[in-house]
């Protein structure tokens, strides 16, 4: 019986009203408060080395909606890796979620972490959903972090800040996907979210800074469709991979830029400054393709770093 | 300012934002070149929307944070200068755009210590050949204008010129457009300018960001492509 720390804290407290981008969406929600019980979810997920050098889901906290039962050992390449899925009971984020994702992956652990489904984010009219995430990778550790995309509905507003903090010798993956909405929701329902605040920065344990990237997505004041945007591109992946240099270089020669307009999708990549890793994008038409690229370009970083590839995902994901 | 101050004002803003300032402007097409063998760009109109898209991005981040410079360098605050210039290329995602800026703030700033006597550009440039600190062009900028007396606004449209004018300079030399049809897009793209500084001059530090995907992908492209009429 693998023993599992669970103690209880406070559900940090998730504020983006002195973001600029938010300040229209302040109003507080007639229906639920922001921040109510069911409405600020926390998650708490720690990783570490067991005594018999078994990487395991040692430290676990959360306030729901969101869910994590306990790590499985599924990945038939690394079955030493422990995996979880984040699982929300509450359907799509609503108008005044807040949410925090606290992730450590202590020295030489490793992991990987998904999402059960989609993130759906619901319409909303008077506040904004806030997810704030903190990511501690300690000396040696690795994480792949591959969440299932995001789908931004109409009038929707989300605003994320990623904290990314990584020892010089561990190695953190970490991929966001964006679809433009209901693509197949009525007439299509593309772009017409209200905002989408997105931004991740990444520094040393002792605090030096890396990098830091921000992107803000208002449709109403510079159209998606334009040319150097999306162009005619519908799905967009980020991919973050903070990685010691040695490794970096050989994912960045082993990694395909390319533009196939047949197909319709794109991708990628160049270095991250202060030596951090890589940046890796990808542009497509459906979900299916990106996910799949971005799959194989984890399955470099893997096989780079761990000496094993990715498996084939699950066919019914 | 009397009279006097302000027509040297305008004559070295004609002096730092010609093309032919020795900054190496030239020798960049912020990924023009990809686009124009892509065939993404191909004419006029999408050569349009590529140069708009250029100076919207540059707007928001370089923009930005040679406004906050020229600012901070009027209050006499090194430590914020300085600040900007590491923040900058911490935003920097792209690779070959962090070596432009370095290389073109870094001519800026020796320039600049032959034309005026500040100790803080002075300072500047001896901490940017010790590696103390990037050296950025749009932090460069601030200060250099800032020093010459020039005034934010006209600091903003300078800047964004450089932009727009290093793409469609380039295009001459990429793809199928005359002299007419750049003059068109830059006296079209001129009147975005206000509304662009508006916004800008209102964020700080925290507030720069940039999404445009399609340029960051032809920007990888030409990183690691062959294919090469300009400088990476």
């Amino acid at each position: 019986m693998i023993e599992q720390k669970r103690e209880k804290t406070l559900a940090p407290e998730v504020d983006f009203s002195s973001a600029r981008e938010m300040a229209r969406f302040l109003t507080e929600p007639e229906a639920m408060y922001v921040g109510a019980p069911g409405k600020h979810g926390y998650l708490r997920l720690g990783f570490e080395l067991d005594k018999d050098g078994k990487s395991i889901l040692r430290d676990l906290d959360r306030r729901h909606p969101l869910i994590v039962q306990q790590e499985l050992y599924f990945d038939e390449e690394m079955p030493e890796m422990p995996c979880v899925y984040i699982l929300s009971s509450g359907g799509p984020n609503v108008d005044g979620d807040r949410y925090r994702q606290d992730i450590t992956v202590k020295k030489d652990a490793f992991a990987f972490v998904s999402t059960g489904a989609a993130t759906k984010l619901a319409e909303m009219k008077y506040n904004y959903s806030g997810l704030v995430q903190n990511i501690v990778l300690e000396d040696n550790a690795y994480l792949e972090f591959m969440p299932e995309p995001v789908i931004p509905c109409r009038h929707t507003r989300f605003i994320s800040d990623t904290r990314l903090r990584v020892a010089e010798s561990a190695t953190a993956f970490y991929s966001e996907i964006f679809m433009p909405g209901r693509k197949y929701y009525k007439d299509g329902e593309l772009f017409q979210y209200d905002i989408l605040s997105v931004c991740s920065h990444c520094e040393r344990l002792d605090g030096r800074q890396l990098f830091r990237e921000k992107f803000v997505i208002d449709p109403a004041i510079c159209n998606p469709r334009e040319l150097g945007v999306m162009g005619n591109f519908d799905v967009f992946s980020n991919v973050i991979v903070v990685t010691p240099k040695d490794k970096s270089d050989e994912i960045y020669a082993r990694t395909e830029a390319f533009i196939d307009r047949a197909k319709g999708i794109a991708a990628g990549i160049t270095r991250l400054p202060n030596d951090a890793g890589l940046l890796y994008k990808v542009l497509g038409m459906e979900p299916g393709p990106v996910k799949k690229l971005v799959r194989a370009f984890c399955s470099t970083v893997r096989e780079v770093v761990k000496g094993h590839p990715v498996p084939e995902e699950f066919p019914w994901r | 300012m009397d009279e006097h101050s302000k027509m040297i004002a305008v004559m070295r803003l004609l002096q730092f934002t010609d093309s032919t300032f020795p900054v190496g402007t030239f020798s960049f097409s912020n990924g023009l070149e990809t686009a124009a063998f892509e065939n993404i760009v191909t004419d006029a109109a999408s050569l349009e929307a590529f140069a708009a898209s250029q100076s919207r991005q540059a707007a928001f981040s370089d923009g930005v944070a040679a406004l906050l410079t020229h600012r901070a360098f009027l209050g006499a605050d090194y430590d914020t200068c300085r600040h900007m210039d590491r923040f900058l290329i911490m935003f920097k995602m792209n690779a070959e755009a962090r070596l432009m800026i370095q290389r073109m703030g870094k001519k800026l700033a020796e320039l600049a210590v032959r034309l005026f006597d500040s100790d803080m550009i002075a300072h500047w440039l001896d901490e940017i050949k010790s590696g103390d600190t990037p050296g950025t062009y749009p932090v460069a900028q601030g200060m250099v204008f800032a020093a010459a007396g020039i005034h934010e606004k006209e600091l903003f449209c300078s800047h964004q010129y450089g932009i727009i004018n290093m793409v469609l300079s380039a295009a001459l030399r990429c793809v199928r457009v005359s002299h007419y049809d750049t003059q068109l897009i830059l006296e079209r793209l001129s009147s975005e300018i206000p509304a662009l500084y508006q916004e800008a001059s209102r964020m700080k530090p925290e507030d720069m960001n940039a999404f445009f995907p399609q340029l960051d992908i032809l920007a990888s492209l030409h990183e690691k492509g062959n294919m090469r009429m300009f400088m990476n």
